[in-house]
């Protein structure tokens, strides 16, 4: 955990300055409220020998000082943490892109991505509830050592138990930790048993197990609730101990008074120890921030390192001869045991339009995954213009094959913006062609806004098959000299779908296309077809 | 941006779900006062050893020390205590709306439209998110006014005039609060939730990570981040500096107390004060008169984030809900007619079924055929209660099928749709669960009859194989024969097959035909194929293209 979390820091580390800024003024703040306490104490007390007069001067600019310091540390640190943040999502973006190219939840793990960004969101509590207090506290404790320094005996009591509230935090942490594991599993599992029937919703309606789920449901439910009990026990604990410990320094410096020690060092101590109870009191909690924080780091650096399913050798990579793309043999599993290909051979020169045809669930889309270099074949070769495809660095192999996979997102973007992740500097003219190809400029034409109309989270604002036609608009939209298009049709009607395979030639005119579907409809004038058989192609008739 | 109104009726609903519950809610109020009372003892204590140590009155020793002691260990019980009674507060609360809410998916069946992960953020997060509100809001807005006021008591049993300065700095908590607070909270609101976007934007790209790596844009859309990331911050701060000033301002408050009554105390010193103690009592108190107004202003955001969770939740649990008849008993045979039924799921597509007319006999199996697209599934899914016609009768031994309760029609129904779902669990558990009550022999011989045994011989655990989310990966083929084996094991009169071959090759397809022969023999039966090879099943067969091309 320890470790997880330095790494956070290190990653933390170009905003350094603005982290220590804020702790710095967090410091402060915390002094300038031990200083009010200490300072009216000291004018009441000494209010007869009139030295309190200075003192309660002294105060008044304090009273204006510590709100505005307690303002400053909290938009300081936020201002820092948000950067701080901003960049750790920056960082783990790009590492995911380069680890897991395919996606997250590629192969189920549903919630997970959810999950993740849930983790990083949690970072900051490692800085605001865990550094920030942290270090308050720490000033508080300095700033009485430094004042009860002239007696020692005083400061062992009153500072000993401030120092080991000071140490709650990282020695708690790692058993908050495991309470913490055990309640985000205990709800993995309770998500696990409400996602599960209403994924087979149907299947569980046709079994009439609705009562079953239930009780499952619930038994999950009494099991999280049963963690989060304990870990919330733990917190308390935690928080009984901080005050406990607060507690024992006000007596600690009340018992030395009352033994016989220096009276106006006896109230300052007792004040001062008065004043700490607030900051150390949050402090043992810290260890619960800290442990979530550790938790989400320890998850994020496991995605984050993942390894890069793909090498490419160094050096100048050999240039492809022309389009054919060909594979020889392919043998790819996703797990050990679990073969999808099983020896797969097939060729694409350029210009043919092929279809490869499979029941859905067959393995097409991990065919489509190996033609973009997500991954390379456990054995045999694709090669594409002679090279082998594991040869090319991947950027190279995807610039010259588009895929239009089952999963293409739609982004919260408008329409412009979403063609535009393929192809960044094409002018509206290429926009329009390419969804007139998709046969939705005309209802793009027809949107009060146009091109800048937004599509909505996922694409939620179309419906189902603009969607997957503003995907083919897109896929159609780069240069690339083979298009493989995965189930393109799935999701339009059947007069939309007869529509767009008639033009399919027309449309990908000049291209090499691979048609990776579970059916044919019979005008998509193909050069060839293929069989998906038990991970083996078999050559059919087109 | 949630209005007013839409606030005021969460708020409203919150409240209505912790009617019959006020006893448990109201421990965790009692335990935080009793917590207060103790602190303010303790205060009064070390006020008093305190004036002893000054000299300044008599009285006061290691007997107040000690019992000073005894009631910091009292009060840690009592915190610790709080806690617990807090979080048992809320559970009963969530256990019962997430059985409903559940319960509530489920009644409303596939016809729903929203996302299985959306709906599972429904039961599980949401109904999270109001833990904050039971647990934490309401025993801390109760505290916020009751502790304060118990100090002020204590304090004013001393002082008046002392109990009268903290009586002006806690009204005008609520006034500070509401001039740097109430607009900047708004606008902060507003703000968090443009934060919230920020992270949607996050997670949508990240969700179409594939997609940008497939387009090479992965490093451009990390910068685009980045730009907006930056972008984002600069504006929220400009909300947050004001926002913040609320915590200023009860910082502030707090500070004038304490010199205030240091003053007054001071003041009277000089002049000889006539009880030191008091005097010092009133400024140790300031720090627990305002803790229970901190504790409250850090619980506020949980109340905001409860208040749009129980808008979801309410427009779930309190949608209209007619329950339909229920049977006496299942009927053994089974006579279907569709009159002129008309079914439109999506508003925004022709009709899935333009007045259908047919009947099935009892015992006759019906072989619905056509193009994908042609309504084959529809009508299956019609006789399964997942949708409702729009017009048109749908009868079932004479007697409307729609005035059913939906369950009522799935009773004496043995159904596969197209896409089996396998749920976490062995082989054998998936087939079971369509009769629990079967033996183990009647669960193998469905397995048998569905061809199940035949790939579960190769496993290593055979039919207890594990399969699901966790599981072992069944391919779909696989999967359809185990939803298939359910169907043998249910032992309805009426029996629903949507293309129960379409994964399986000719050679598995030709081994199943007896074997549905036999599910179908007898019972009223109609499948949805396009399997020239289960022609043989009847020679009923109804053509849904051609009537669609007819007319």
């Amino acid at each position: 955990m320890w470790a997880d979390l330095a790494r956070v820091l290190r990653l933390w580390a170009p905003r350094r300055a603005a982290l220590a800024g804020a702790l710095l003024v967090a410091m402060a703040s915390a002094m300038s409220g031990l200083a009010i306490l200490a300072l009216a104490g000291q004018g009441v007390a000494a209010g007869l020998a009139g030295a309190g007069a200075v003192a309660l001067l002294a105060l008044r600019p304090l009273v204006l000082l510590r709100p505005a310091l307690r303002w400053l540390e909290r938009y300081a640190s936020h201002a820092a943490a948000f950067r701080a943040l901003a960049d750790t999502r920056v960082w783990f973006f790009r590492r995911l892109a380069e680890r897991m190219p395919g996606g997250i939840g590629h192969r189920g793990g549903g919630d997970l991505l959810g999950r993740l960004i849930g983790d990083v969101d949690a970072l900051d509590r490692l800085y605001l509830a865990g550094l920030v207090p942290g270090a308050a506290a720490l000033a508080a404790v300095l700033a009485i050592a430094a004042l009860l320094g002239a007696a020692p005996g005083l400061l062992a009591l009153v500072a000993l138990p401030l120092v080991v509230a000071l140490l709650l935090p990282p020695l708690l942490a790692p058993g908050a930790a495991r309470a913490a594991a055990e309640t985000a599993e205990a709800r993995g599992a309770l998500r696990a048993a409400a996602t599960d029937p209403l994924a087979g919703m149907e299947d569980l309606l046709a079994a009439g197990a609705e009562e079953r789920a239930r009780a499952k449901l619930e038994e999950a439910d009494r099991r999280m609730m049963a963690a989060q009990r304990r870990l919330a026990r733990r917190g308390a604990l935690a928080g009984a101990l901080g005050m406990l410990l607060g507690q024992a320094a006000l007596l600690g410096a009340l018992s030395w008074g009352l033994a016989g020690g220096a009276p106006p060092l006896a109230l300052l101590a007792v004040l001062l120890a008065a004043a700490c109870a607030e900051p150390l009191s949050l402090l043992p909690r810290a260890g619960a921030a800290l442990a979530f924080a550790g938790a989400g780091a320890r998850r994020l650096f496991e995605a984050a390192d993942t390894p890069p399913p793909v090498t490419t050798p160094a050096g100048p990579a050999p240039e492809p001869e022309d389009a054919t793309l060909a594979l020889e043999a392919v043998e790819f599993a996703w797990a050990p045991g679990r073969p999808v290909l099983r020896g797969a051979s097939f060729v694409l020169r350029p210009g043919e339009r092929v279809a490869i045809l499979g029941p859905s669930g067959s393995g097409k889309s991990s065919l489509a995954a190996l033609l973009q270099r997500l991954r390379d074949p456990d054995a045999g070769r694709i090669t594409l213009g002679g090279v082998e495809l594991a040869l090319l660095p991947p950027e190279e192999v995807r610039r010259r094959i588009t895929v239009l996979s089952q999963h293409a997102r739609i982004f919260d973007d408008t329409v412009a913006a979403n063609l535009r992740i393929a192809a960044p500097e094409a002018p509206d003219a290429a926009l329009w062609r390419a969804l007139a190809k998709a046969g939705l400029a005309r209802k793009v034409e027809g949107l009060p806004e146009g091109l800048e109309t937004r599509c909505g989270e996922g694409g939620t604002l179309l419906s189902g098959g603009e969607a997957r036609r503003l995907a083919l608009a897109r896929a159609l939209l780069p240069a690339a000299p083979i298009l493989v298009l995965d189930e393109p049709t799935a999701g339009l009607d059947a007069e939309t779908e007869r529509a767009f395979l008639q033009t399919l030639a027309i449309a990908t005119e000049g291209r090499s296309l691979l048609l990776l579907t579970h059916r044919l409809t019979g005008v998509e004038q193909l050069h060839r077809a293929y069989r998906w058989v038990e991970g083996v192609l078999l050559e059919a008739p087109a | 941006m949630e209005s007013p109104a839409d606030s005021r009726a969460a708020r409203a609903w919150l409240m209505r779900q912790v009617r019959g519950r006020i006893a448990a809610l109201a421990l965790p109020v009692g335990l935080g006062l009793s917590a207060t009372l103790c602190a303010v003892a303790a205060t009064f204590l070390a006020a008093r050893m305190l004036a002893a140590v000054l000299g300044l009155a008599l009285g006061g020793g290691w007997g107040d020390l000690a019992l000073a002691a005894l009631l910091a260990l009292l009060s840690a019980g009592l915190a610790l205590a709080g806690e617990e009674t807090q979080l048992r507060a809320g559970e009963a609360i969530r256990a019962r709306l997430r059985g409903e809410g559940f319960a509530r998916l489920l009644a409303l069946g596939p016809a729903d439209r929203r996302g299985v992960g959306e709906k599972a953020v429904l039961l599980v997060d949401r109904i999270e998110a109001l833990d904050g509100f039971f647990a934490r809001w309401l025993p801390a807005a109760t505290l916020a006014v009751l502790a304060p006021a118990l100090v002020l008591l204590a304090v004013a049993s001393f002082d008046g005039r002392s109990a009268l300065i903290l009586l002006v700095a806690g009204l005008l908590v609520p006034v500070s609060m509401a001039l740097a607070g109430v607009g900047a909270a708004r606008e902060s609101r507003r703000q968090m939730e443009a934060l919230g976007r920020l992270g949607g934007r996050f997670l949508d790209r990240l969700r179409g990570l594939a997609t940008l790596v497939q387009f090479n844009q992965a490093e451009a859309e990390a910068q685009a981040l980045g730009r907006a990331a930056e972008e984002f911050r600069t504006r929220t701060l400009r909300v947050l500096c004001v926002a913040f000033l609320s915590t200023a301002g009860m910082e502030l408050l707090a500070a004038l107390s304490i010199a205030t009554l240091a003053w007054r105390h001071g003041a009277l010193l000089g002049a000889g004060h006539p009880d030191p103690v008091a005097g010092l009592f009133c400024i140790l108190a300031v720090p627990a008169f305002f803790q229970p107004l901190r504790a409250f202003s850090q619980a506020y955001h949980e109340a905001m984030a409860a208040r749009g969770a129980a808008g979801d939740l309410q427009a779930l649990l309190e949608a209209p809900h007619r329950p339909g008849l229920v049977l006496d008993t299942v009927p053994r045979r089974v006579a279907l007619a569709f009159t002129e039924v008309t079914w439109r799921p999506d508003p925004e597509r022709p009709p899935a079924l333009d007045r259908l007319t047919f009947a099935v006999a009892p015992g006759e199996t019906l072989l619905l055929v056509g193009p994908s697209g042609a309504g084959k599934s529809s009508v299956l899914r019609l006789l399964m209660g997942f949708g409702r016609p729009d017009a048109g009768r749908i009868a079932i031994n004479g007697q409307d099928a729609l005035r059913l309760d939906p369950a009522e029609l799935r009773r004496m129904t043995a159904y596969m749709g197209q896409r089996a779902h396998l749920f976490a669990g062995t082989i054998r558990e998936n087939i079971a669960l369509a009769r629990p009550d079967a033996t183990p022999a009647q669960v193998e011989r469905a397995a048998e009859a569905a061809r199940v045994l035949t790939f579960t011989r190769d496993l290593p655990e055979g039919m207890d194989t594990r399969v699901g989310e966790g599981g072992f990966g069944l391919s779909g083929g696989q999967a359809q024969r185990v939803a298939l084996a359910r169907a043998f094991l249910r032992d309805a009169p009426l029996v629903l097959l949507d293309e129960p071959t379409a994964h399986l090759d000719p050679a598995n397809e030709a081994a199943l035909l007896e074997g549905l022969s036999r599910l179908v023999a007898g019972r009223t039966a109609i499948v949805a194929t396009h399997s020239p090879i289960l022609r043989g099943l009847s020679p009923r067969v109804l053509d849904l293209g051609a009537l669609a091309r007819v007319g």
